[in-house]
């Protein structure tokens, strides 16, 4: 039996205060600047948010606490950003960020009480491509290429982040069931949708995190090798089917072949990192709302603009703890379903990262996916939170089965 | 679950491979094209922020002012002729030239590299903050020189470099222009003064590239220079002739070499030949060399952007192949590439990278920055240097190059004319270097649309070479 130490609530609550604290002090200095009182307020507001998202928690149920803490500092960093870029877009989300809390509160709860996902598996399959189909239904117009967007009334959300959620479970729940074909199948019609309203990224995301649960639930070099092929083969088909993609490319082997058109976002965004140095230009300093869709594709540029390229770094090391804390928990859950659960959550986020950071620093051509946690987008935000929430469900779900043990074991049982 | 633990485990290394290729790709890009991003036009930031600075000197390499700021204005040197054979090289803060040195070295010229002590000391006392001077390598009197030599009306680029060093002292671009007077008429003009030819126009090297091929040929070919070739002055290649300068099909008028060494092909440039050995030693092997001196490569310099030359790897039919051989189809190459090459002839095979910036000097006298040689890249063999360094003296002595000749001094060089569109309208390049110790200069001379190499550039570099033996030796 493993004889873990448990760790010491004085260093979880000094990292939760010293992240608090930074908030306040960002928050404040912005007020101080812009002598502006609703900022004040936000400086009130946003460490209170933080607090009740990673001290609260863990005292309603057993929870990780430095993933909430990483997740709750990304979030509030977000917040920071915008608002600081364009207060309108700040207090929005931190609107979101406090409904992303609550939900995902109600996802570790889910996962952490329900047992039978048969109905509700059957239930979101159904769902999502229902959801999904709805944009194109809906004939609603082009935003950047893609028809991604659901419109009611003056609300409007992407379905693919939310069937980002459903994609998750429903393909641990088929692959835990050892239904390959099924997942497969219904991986292939969510992605067909999302290739139909030219939603690229996310269509890539898609393929690369059920591609990633895949190789964990057969570990079959066949299945993954055909993957590939498929990926690259609809890969080179998109490239030639659509225009926006040609130009994409285009753009990424050379954005300096037109820095005032086409090349314009990223040169900017390249431009506005360079201008950060290593300690950056300092908060409020920065001019990177020059860089178009600063607040959702190029918000890490402007965090390293504004902080410099060490803090992206360090930015870079939390999505990547965040990562390796979601495969822990994958490695230490008790049945296939939870285990594919926590391990699908931890590829959407790092693949997601990856996905987009990668487009901003040149490494691959730019995809219109949100940097998780930070972008500004309220289902984005929300989903991603949820993400965390599913992963600290199966978390809780480890604690509980460990304390179990030990009682267990301390009864003299015996340990299979 | 024991199977699903273990591929969860592997999983893990991939989804941390991701974030170490994010990190390691950032630091990478940002430490090798960062300072160009910096240096673009497109930087506005980069512009806000030198309102409120006094932007430093600019120097040549004895002192001579090339550029200083006097009572917030932007002054350049006194001389109009400095001015304008400098225009190219040193720029203006506006950005009409791209990358000169007043938008490409802003980071020291406007004290970006300032540290966050010397800010604020800056600010105690209330001084406005004053950017880094800026010592180049570039000489204000070749450079004047060098500029009253060349073909007036003509446009066309000349560079002037220290092969040992790499150091450039002349960098210059035809028309140039004035810095301190632009009118309509320099801005409109459809010789474009404002583009840097020496570095960002890349044209067909010509014969000059010759070089290149004489140097695959001596490295693949055992025999190479006893090997004995057939020039009839009509080379079929597919379904088209290979001529010489000088052949007229249509007036029945033919040069022919008839047969001759590779010394002998290279002295006369001999179209005919070269092609032959293009085709012999086959397309990836002559590619091979040509990579090997900096085609196809992205020149990441520290202190130059240049345009990247390029060796074509697409549509290789036989006739592109052979034309290669001798310097022309879908290659290209910036003049100052090709004077890179014949300095890493000069240099034992040592490509030197080219150097603008000696030295960086702040405000209170503290050193920020100090030129010391960097090699480039290994081009050629070094035995494979010294014969292509008597193939280029023999050129000079008794083939197409003898105007380049000066008394007492061993000029070694390859002349080069090449097509821009028909026979009649060729560019005439020089590329060569002085093959003495205490004079390790390389240059290379192209007049576009002018003639001959032979006739028209080797002249100028004839009268450079004397004034650098005369006053810089």
């Amino acid at each position: 039996m493993k004889n873990r130490k448990k760790r010491r609530p004085g260093s979880a609550a000094a990292l939760i205060s010293a992240v608090m604290l930074f908030f306040f002090l960002a928050f404040l200095l912005l007020a101080i600047k812009e002598m502006s009182l609703q900022c004040f307020m936000m400086a009130l507001v946003v460490p209170g948010i933080i607090f009740v998202g990673s001290a609260g928690i863990p005292k309603l149920f057993p929870a990780d606490r430095l993933l909430l803490s990483l997740t709750n500092f990304l979030c509030a960093l977000g917040v920071l950003v915008l608002y600081r870029l364009s207060p309108e877009r700040g207090l929005a989300q931190a609107v979101n960020y406090g409904v992303g809390v609550v939900c995902m509160i109600l996802c570790t709860l889910l996962v952490r009480y329900l047992s039978d996902w048969k109905l509700p598996a059957a239930l979101m399959l159904l769902g999502s491509v229902l959801l999904l189909a709805l944009p194109l239904l809906m004939r609603a117009e082009e935003r950047n290429g893609a028809r991604n967007w659901v419109y009611i009334g003056s609300y409007s959300f992407q379905p693919s982040e939310i069937v980002k959620l459903a994609l998750l479970l429903c393909i641990a729940y088929l692959l835990s069931n050892r239904k390959v074909i099924v997942s497969i199948a219904f991986a292939g019609v969510c992605l067909l949708c999302l290739m139909l309203q030219k939603d690229l990224g996310t269509a890539l995301l898609y393929y690369a995190v059920t591609l990633v649960m895949l190789y964990a639930a057969t570990g079959s070099h066949l299945l993954i090798g055909a993957g590939l092929a498929g990926g690259a083969g609809a890969a080179v088909m998109g490239y030639q089917m659509f225009a926006h993609v040609k130009k994409r490319v285009a753009i990424w082997l050379n954005p300096w072949a037109d820095v005032e058109g086409d090349g314009y976002q990223l040169v900017q965004g390249l431009i506005a990192m360079v201008n950060g140095g290593a300690w950056g230009v300092g908060l409020g300093l920065g001019n990177a709302s020059v860089i178009p869709y600063y607040y959702n594709d190029f918000i890490f540029a402007v965090v390293v603009h504004e902080f410099g390229w060490i803090f992206g770094l360090i930015v870079l090391a939390m999505y990547a703890f965040i990562v390796i804390r979601g495969v822990m928990i994958a490695r230490r859950a008790r049945t296939a379903f939870h285990a594919l659960l926590a391990v699908g959550c931890a590829a959407l986020i790092a693949l997601q990262t990856f996905v987009i950071i990668g487009g901003n620093i040149k490494l691959i051509p730019l995809t219109g996916v949100t940097l998780p946690f930070i972008s500004y987008g309220g289902t984005s935000l929300v989903s991603s939170l949820c993400i965390i929430g599913l992963l600290q469900g199966v978390a809780s779900r480890n604690e509980a089965d460990v304390s179990e043990d030990r009682e267990l074991a301390m009864q003299g049982g015996d340990l299979k | 679950m024991k199977k699903l633990r273990r591929n969860i485990r592997a999983l893990t290394f991939f989804l941390c491979g991701l974030f170490v290729l994010l990190a390691a790709y950032g630091a990478y890009s940002l430490s090798t094209s960062g300072g160009r991003w910096f240096a673009s036009s497109a930087n506005t930031y980069a512009r806000a922020r030198r309102q409120g600075v006094i932007a430093g000197d600019i120097l040549d390499k004895n002192g001579v002012v090339l550029a200083t700021t006097r009572d917030g204005e932007r002054v350049y040197a006194g001389d109009e002729a400095v001015r304008r054979a400098v225009a190219h090289a040193v720029g203006m803060p506006s950005g009409n030239v791209s990358n000169g040195v007043e938008t490409f070295m802003a980071s020291y010229l406007y004290g970006f590299n300032m540290s966050f002590l010397e800010r604020l000391s800056c600010a105690v006392k209330g001084e406005p903050r004053q950017g880094d001077a800026v010592q180049l390598t570039l000489d204000s009197a070749i450079s004047r020189y060098a500029a009253s030599r060349f073909p007036a009306g003509k446009a066309g680029a000349v560079v002037v470099m220290n092969y040992k060093t790499g150091e450039v002292l002349a960098l210059q671009s035809f028309p140039n222009f004035d810095p301190m007077n632009i009118t309509a008429q320099v801005r409109n003009d459809p010789q474009t003064p404002f583009l840097n030819r020496a570095t960002q126009s890349l044209k067909a090297p010509g014969s000059t590239f010759k070089i290149v091929t004489a140097a695959a040929a001596l490295e693949n070919f055992p025999d190479a220079e006893t090997r004995a070739y057939q020039c009839t002055g009509q080379l079929q290649v597919g379904d088209r002739v290979i001529t010489d300068a000088g052949t007229d099909l249509a007036a029945g008028q033919i040069t022919r070499h008839g047969q001759l060494t590779l010394r002998r092909a290279f002295q006369v440039s001999c179209n005919n030949t070269f092609a032959q050995i293009a085709l012999n030693l086959t397309d990836p092997t002559l590619r091979r060399t040509a990579e090997n001196m900096g085609f196809n490569d992205n020149f990441l310099f520290r202190d130059l952007v240049v345009e990247n030359s390029s060796y074509p790897t697409q549509n290789r039919t036989d006739r592109e192949i052979a034309w290669t051989g001798a310097g022309q189809s879908a290659l290209t190459a910036t003049p100052m590439h090709m004077c890179l090459i014949a300095s890493a002839v000069a240099n034992d095979g040592v490509m030197m990278e080219p150097a603008l910036l000696q030295r960086a000097t702040a405000q209170n006298g503290k050193t920020r920055y100090v030129f010391s040689p960097r090699v480039y890249r290994r081009a050629m063999k070094a035995e494979t240097a010294a014969t292509l360094k008597e193939y280029m003296r023999s050129v000079v002595t008794s083939g197409t190059g003898t105007q380049a000749a000066v008394a007492g001094a061993n000029v070694c060089g390859k002349t080069g004319s090449a097509e821009i569109d028909t026979q009649e309208n060729t560019n005439a390049w020089f590329v060569g270097f002085l093959d003495e110790a205490d004079a390790p200069y390389a240059l290379a001379i192209v007049v576009e649309d002018a003639g001959g190499g032979g006739s028209v550039a080797a002249p100028i570099a004839r009268d450079i070479f004397n004034w650098l033996l005369e006053n810089d030796r």
